[in-house]
């Protein structure tokens, strides 16, 4: 079969099983066996059937594309270097993806299902499947198969009605509930297809919808121990941080649909043969050497005033189109348009710093720790979270140099400032919790700087190390039921695989290994990033204490890790009940340990062939190979070339400094909780400001809460109070000012217009009842009366005439 | 110029029936008994009917070449008739009163006073 | 006349719930559950009949009934003369914009009628009043005679205010007086512009093709002389905005204080509209009507009523009045994006369960006036496809909004029925013990915070997407309102669900859904995930005659424009010769001075 139909077949499958299992599971659920243990099995085949196809799909993919380009290949590196001409001559190596270094990488892309469309606006899910989708796929659904497996031993509990101590009830009692295990699998399998659905998407605004979606997967699992208060109030402000993220997001979105009309990364065939251009090769045509260009629509948008009247003007649309495609290169000539294109940069990073727990939006994450330790794990360690550093670097060719900076400085900003509350907190998923936010920080500061093959190779790398680490944390903590590491102590003898396999995990994580040479899979991505980082510093020397920063963070990496390995495994037990109570987990439990430290240990490593940076080198993105090289806003800005950084002279000083600052800080840990030469608790009260800084977690939160929850709060009762006291009492007001209206009016009609009335009638009345006496009902008066009348009218008329007559 | 001393003429008829219609008038109004009443009712007509006979005489008019004279005369006609047809119905009231009432005193019968 | 005529069929839907009335009416008292399956046996009927119209038609054409895919114009229309000596007509037809609003309202009304089945005062006058406002409701939306609209506007209005102020709570005389109010108000401004409508109205000056495509009624036809000097006024809806949109609109007249005939109607109908959408600052009734309705008039109200609003803007505001809609469109859109806000804010600030729900729909349906405002056409699209796409969103907004309020307050009632409270802080730990209901909640709440793959997300996602090419400005305070949403909603969910334990009175009183109202939630919450994740459903029938209002405002835009930009020009040169004038005259003044 094409690798065209192949490849977008498995991968559909691999990521609607999940979404099979979760409905199975949502309408079978509980009476999936006792408990719904069942429902363990069946989200487990899912992922693990979804694990088979994508290991099938990559190899099929590594078949037609093999990896060429090897570690360090530096005669490849320079030879395409020597052809632009900056350094040695070396023997070139032309691999065939060197060929197409103008190309696009090589990619499959297309719509599967079209969800809404309006004239050319469509609203698709549709794929783009390259290498990078691939390595994501197989690592997500790796990671996932062994979290389901793991799961199976740490919630066992869940099989049975549990006794929540956390959850608190009025009487004080700890509450007893009915075991969710079911429901566990439930999310993590909607979870896993969301999060694949993620990675294979071929649009900003499908990876929008499975962002959303893993959002809320990630809002039901740190919720998961929805009677404890804590958990639920972790769950809202995951959810709710992540909005933040999103509001930026959509803005990113509204301008890049606004001005391009499309959300799709690659270019697409409709069913009539017409290519409908997609963002990249929008922002980076071809006509312009793949140059990062500001697109047509943008210009348009810009400057959407003269268009307007551009169009008005012309008497035909047709006309009228001639004249604005003239007007825009003009426009495009002043870089009309391009803070539009830096500002859906920033908007679309701005997702990804609510995603990935960037600063300043990292402080949902580690509350998130309120989950159960495998969703930590998968979620917010190795593959959620990672999610945002994934999409920028998918979109990295439409990024400015301007918001790479950007990226830079807040990846910079967030691994230091993680790392140094890691080093006071002693909660042991929270120490992992800041070191993923570090992590990340990590990988958002290399793709800022322009590593991007760098930054991912360490999301890949960092996703394996991590993931273990926390599940040996699960390990520990389903051991001791505690999390406080101060509880813990000389674990290592009663648990010898979470033991040993965590040990993996710190040295993977510090980057240990032999300079210049081999080392664990974190040696070669960290080296890599802070080559980068040294390189970038050289060509833009203002931003050169981005590389020191990083270097430190290194360091506190390597002390806050081993930090946490020496006060659990190492020492005398510090809480003889505790202690006690520990034992090994069971297999399902160290088996995924065991393989994840493999991983851990062998994912950076250059074997021919198959290796992260040589997978990631053929999807790297389009235009961006040599960097970035202009600036408009800043002058002073340019992002080198990625390969530049394997130089010998930028390579070797980094690889030295890299393991320098680690042994660095593990020796420091050494000295306080080994061998302990220093006491932690002397220097915290010698340096108390600094402490409390930390442990209250640069006040972050106290921060939000005055500044943003408080205030919204506030907004709100205002809002209702208006709707109450203002509009509800102008209506309320109109209609008490009728019903005054009409009381006056009632007054008057009773008092003015009806005594008239009545007054008329009792004068009348009065009247007749004078003239009564009149009818006597004697006759004889009767006739006296006509008689006289008669003679008096006479009279009256002889004495009328007369006075007339007479003068 | 006393009248008495005139020829006899218009005036005088008119007196004749003038001092008839006076008495009728004042026996109406005196007499409390119906036929009383009755009788003065006829007076007074029998007062008008003189007046249309003299007022159409043909020697006392004036203007007697113009017409034929006999509108007085006609109209004195039906008066007779119409008292006649007048004390027929009133002596019926009077009867009928008279069984209601068992007088025929006209006072008596107040009832339809105001 | 077959019963597939359209006069047949059509009046068959829209009298079919009041012949269910008169049935009910003419019942021996007392005997409560027949009324109630009289009732819902009508509302299923009637839904039945209008599915039939619904369906698709076959492309051969020989089915007799059907509705044609694709097809922008009204289907099914027809004319009967009513009161000919006003030219009002009994017509009715059924379109692509209609069609959705009245499967919706035959539908809910099925669900709002099942849920009824708890009310046991005075069953008998309810199930009358109940059917007498669903004829009203499909009444208003089939209606293509301004004037049958009217009546039907005000037919619907009477059983509402009396089904609320009988079977309210205890403030119901309160809420149903105001309900009345306000809506008496929006309608009276209503008949205001309708009036002014008509007697500018005159069907002669019509070119023959929009005469024969608005379905007037034959004698009209043959009284149509393009020649005549009298002019021939008309009630029809699609003739009113043929010359609405033609080149030399009557309603383009000036007709106070400078404005024209088309600004004063659009202005009017835009309020007697607005009210029912409800937009802030009229919006005041809502809240204190649903709080004291009973649980299926709510739904009724939320899903139904208020997209009255939303379709008397886009089949009558917009096509009338093209020019004063293109004046007016920064006031539909700060309205709307206002509610959106405002309305949001206001729901965080609720501790009545039922008032929170009320106000996220004032939140929501603030999307919908948004979405119709977003006129974005000219050179900085070109195409008015962005513009589409926000009339599609609201329309899609409004059928969204349909099922997930309905939703919402079917939910709240059930939870109400068991404690009888609704204070959001006397909840909790409903999961525990009613776990189907938790999960249909969480469904229907997501959705209406607008999750993926639920309806929510789609018309909001669309309409928000829209407003960037009008207003830069109202799209980032608009696409702001998703964290806010998120915020009250998921607050008001950890509030009513999560939690270790129920903290209000009548605990013992909570148990699982029962079979009938699981029957009620688990459609609401089926057409939220189709809907969700296969909008076509709606779109397929909604967006040719959605793409033609736009469509055609666009053709009348461009002349519009045209015309203003002379009549500018003419204008700054007239401008010269008045002050020239001016000066001529106060230099006179001045020599006749002594």
């Amino acid at each position: 079969m094409e690798l065209a139909t192949l490849l977008p077949l498995l991968l559909l499958l691999a990521w609607l099983l999940p979404l099979a299992s979760f409905t199975v599971i949502v309408f079978a659920g509980p009476r999936l066996g006792r408990a719904g243990h069942k429902a363990g099995y069946i989200a487990t085949g899912a992922i693990g059937t979804s694990l088979v196809l994508s290991l099938i799909a990559l190899g099929s993919w590594l078949w037609h594309h093999p990896i060429v380009s090897t570690h360090h290949d530096e005669a490849a590196v320079h030879g395409e270097a020597d052809r632009h001409g900056e350094t040695g001559n070396h023997e070139e190596h032309e691999t065939p993806e060197a060929h197409g270094e103008h190309a696009s990488p090589v990619h499959f892309t297309d719509d599967w299902y079209t969800l809404a469309e309006f004239g050319s606006l469509k609203l698709t899910i549709g794929y783009y499947i390259d290498a990078l989708t691939l390595g994501m796929f197989v690592m997500v659904s790796l990671i996932a198969t062994c979290i389901h497996v793991y799961s199976f031993g740490y919630m066992h509990e869940e099989l049975e009605d549990v006794t929540d101590p956390l959850a608190s009830t009025s009487s004080g009692k700890p509450l007893v509930r009915a075991g969710r295990f079911h429901r566990f699998y439930q999310y993590l399998s909607l979870f896993c297809f969301s999060m694949l659905g993620l990675v294979v998407a071929g649009n900003i605004a499908m990876v929008f919808v499975f962002w959303e979606l893993v959002g809320i997967c990630s809002y039901l699992l740190i919720g998961f121990y929805i009677e404890r208060k804590s958990a639920s109030n972790a769950a809202n402000k995951a959810f709710i941080v992540n909005r933040v993220g999103d509001f930026g997001m959509i803005i990113g979105l509204m301008v890049l649909f606004g001005g391009l009309g499309t959300f799709a990364f690659g270019d697409i065939e409709d069913a009539n043969g017409t290519v409908h251009p997609g963002i990249f090769s929008q922002v980076r045509p071809d006509e312009n050497g793949r140059e990062l260009t500001v697109p047509d629509g943008l210009v348009r948008m810009a400057a959407a005033s003269q268009m307007d009247s551009i169009y008005e003007s012309m008497p035909s649309a047709e006309e009228a189109e001639i004249q604005i495609a003239q007007r825009i290169t003009e426009l495009r000539k002043h870089n009309t348009g391009y803070w539009l294109l830096i500002l859906a940069g920033l908007g679309i990073f701005c997702g990804c710093v609510g995603k990935s727990a960037q600063f300043p939006l990292h402080v949902w994450l580690p509350d998130a720790m309120e989950g159960p330790t495998p969703v930590s794990a998968l979620i917010h360690a190795a593959t959620m979270v990672a999610a945002g550093v994934y999409l920028v670097g998918r979109f990295y060719p439409v990024f400015a140099p301007e918001v790479l900076l950007v990226i830079a400085y807040v990846g910079c900003a967030t691994l230091f400032m993680a790392a140094t509350i890691a080093i006071t907190a002693t909660d042991i998923k929270r120490v992992l919790a800041y070191s993923t936010v570090s992590q990340l920080g990590y990988m958002m500061f290399s793709l800022g700087v322009g590593g991007w093959a760098a930054g991912l190779f360490h999301l890949f790398t960092h996703a394996f190390f991590k993931s273990l680490l926390f599940l040996c944390s699960g390990s520990v903590i389903h051991a001791c039921h505690t999390n406080e590491m101060p509880e813990m102590g000389g674990l290592r003898k009663k648990m010898p695989w979470t033991a040993w396999t965590m040990l993996a995990g710190c040295l993977a994580i510090s980057g240990a290994g032999i300079p210049l040479l081999y080392g664990l899979s974190g040696f070669h991505s960290k080296d890599s990033i802070l080559a980068q980082a040294f390189s970038f510093g050289q060509r833009s020397p203002s931003q050169a204490w981005l590389f020191w920063v990083a270097a430190a963070g290194a360091a506190i990496t390597a002390f806050y890790m081993f930090r946490l390995w020496f006060m659990t495994f190492a020492g005398k037990p510090r809480n003889q009940r505790v202690y006690d109570h520990a034992h090994e987990s069971p297999a399902s439990m160290y088996v995924p340990l065991v393989i994840l430290a493999f991983f851990a240990v062998t994912a950076g490593w250059p074997v021919p062939g198959l290796n992260l940076p040589g997978l990631l080198e053929q999807a790297r993105p389009v235009g961006t190979a040599e960097g970035f090289p202009g600036s408009v806003e800043i002058a002073s800005l340019v992002v080198p070339a990625e390969h530049l950084s394997h130089l010998d002279a930028v390579h070797r000083p980094v690889s030295m400094i890299a393991s320098g600052a680690a042994v660095t800080g593990f020796l420091i840990a050494v000295l306080f909780y080994l061998v302990r030469v220093f006491n932690p608790e002397t220097v915290r009260r010698a340096l108390w400001p600094v402490h409390a800084f930390l442990i209250h977690k640069w006040f972050f939160d106290e921060l939000y809460d005055l500044v943003f929850v408080k205030p919204t709060l506030l907004l709100a009762q205002v809002a209702g109070a208006l709707d109450r006291l203002v509009i509800d009492r102008l209506a309320d007001g109109s209609a008490r000012f009728c019903v005054a209206v009409a009381r006056i009016d009632d007054l008057i009609d009773r008092l003015v217009v009806d005594r008239i009335v009545n007054g008329l009638g009792r004068l009348t009345y009065g009247f007749g009842q004078r003239l009564r006496p009149l009818q006597s009902g004697l006759l004889r008066q009767y006739v006296v009366m006509i008689a006289v009348s008669t003679v008096a009218l006479f009279l009256l008329i002889f004495f009328y005439r007369n006075m007339t007559l007479l003068p | 110029m006393f009248i008495l001393g005139q020829p006899v003429s218009l005036s005088h008829y008119l007196v004749v029936g003038a001092i008839l219609f006076v008495c009728g008038i004042v026996c109406m109004a005196t007499k409390r008994n119906a036929i009383g009443v009755l009788m003065g009712v006829e007076l007074v007509l029998n007062g008008a009917a003189v007046n249309f006979v003299a007022f159409s005489c043909p020697f006392l008019r004036a203007d007697s070449h113009l017409a034929l004279g006999l509108d007085g005369h006609l109209i004195t006609l039906f008066i007779i008739v119409l008292a006649a047809a007048e004390a027929a119905v009133a002596l019926a009231i009077a009867l009928c009163y008279y069984n209601t009432h068992a007088t025929i005193d006209v006072d008596e019968g107040d009832e339809l006073k105001g | 006349m077959t019963l597939t005529s359209p006069p047949v069929l059509l009046s068959l839907i829209i009298f079919l719930p009041a012949l269910g009335a008169l049935v009910i009416g003419l019942l021996p008292k007392g005997r409560d559950d027949l009324f109630k399956q009289v009732a819902l046996a009508t509302t299923i009927l009637t839904a039945i009949l209008t599915i039939v119209v619904a369906m698709p038609a076959s492309p051969s054409g020989n089915s007799s009934v059907g509705f044609e895919l694709g097809k922008a114009q009204m289907q099914y229309a027809f004319s009967i003369p009513w009161i000919e000596s006003f030219n009002i007509y009994y017509a009715l037809g059924i379109d692509g914009i209609s069609l959705p609003l009245v499967l919706l309202t035959s539908f809910l009304s099925i669900l709002a009628m099942g849920a009824s089945w708890t009310i046991n005062k005075h069953v008998k006058a309810y199930c009358i009043l109940f059917l007498l406002l669903e004829m009203g409701m499909l009444g208003v939306f089939m209606a293509l005679d301004f004037f049958l609209f009217y009546v039907f506007w005000e037919v619907m209005l009477l059983p509402m205010y009396f089904l609320i102020g009988i079977w309210g709570g205890p403030r119901r005389e309160y809420a149903a007086i105001k309900f009345f109010l306000f809506t008496m108000a929006g309608s009276v401004l209503m008949l205001v512009a309708i009036l002014v409508l008509y007697f500018n109205s005159d069907v002669n000056k019509l070119n023959v093709m929009a005469v024969t495509s608005s379905h007037v009624h034959e004698s009209v036809q043959e009284e149509y002389d393009p020649d005549s000097k009298t002019p021939l006024h008309t009630f029809n809806l699609l003739a009113l905005a043929h010359q609405g949109q033609a080149a030399d609109s009557p309603f383009s007249q000036d007709l106070v204080w400078g404005k024209s005939i088309q600004w004063w109607v659009f202005l009017l109908l835009l309020i007697g509209f607005l009210v029912k959408v409800p937009s802030v600052p009229i919006h005041t009734w809502l809240p204190d009507a649903h709080v004291e309705a009973p649980t299926p008039i709510s739904m009724i109200l939320a899903g139904v009523l208020l997209k009255m609003g939303g379709y008397g803007i886009i089949r009558i505001c917009y096509p009338i009045c093209p020019e004063a809609a293109y004046d007016l469109a920064w006031l539909v859109c700060s309205l709307g994006v206002i509610s959106m806000v405002y309305g949001a804010f206001a729901a965080m600030a609720q501790t009545d369960f039922k008032r929170l729900v009320a106000y996220s729909s004032v939140s929501h349906m603030g999307y919908v006036v948004l979405g119709l405002g977003v006129w974005s056409l000219g050179g900085a699209t070109a195409t008015g496809d962005y513009w589409k796409m926000g009339m599609n969103g609201a329309m899609f907004q409004m059928i969204a909004h349909g099922i997930s309020s309905a939703g919402m307050f079917f939910l709240v009632g059930v939870i109400y029925e068991r404690v009888h409270h609704r204070n959001l802080d006397d909840f909790g730990g409903l999961f525990g013990k009613m776990p189907v209901y938790t999960g249909i909640s969480m469904g229907i709440f997501f959705a209406a915070l607008g999750l993926p793959g639920l309806c929510g997300f789609i018309g909001e996602v669309l309409v928000v997407l829209s407003v960037w090419n009008y207003s830069q400005v109202l799209a980032v305070i608009s696409a702001s309102v998703v964290i806010l949403t998120a915020g009250y909603i998921l607050w008001t969910i950890q509030r009513v669900y999560l939690g270790a334990e129920y903290r209000g009175p009548h605990a013992e009183e909570i148990k699982p859904m029962t079979k009938r109202e699981l029957a009620i939630a688990a459609p609401l919450l089926a057409f939220a995930i189709v809907f969700g994740v296969y909008p076509k459903v709606v779109f397929n029938y909604m967006s040719p005659s959605v793409d033609k209002v736009v469509d055609d405002i666009a053709a009348t835009q461009t002349h519009y424009s045209r015309l203003r930009r002379t009549a500018d020009a003419e204008r700054s040169e007239a401008l010269p010769t008045d002050l020239a004038a001016l000066e001529t005259r106060v230099d006179r003044e001045e020599a006749t001075q002594p």
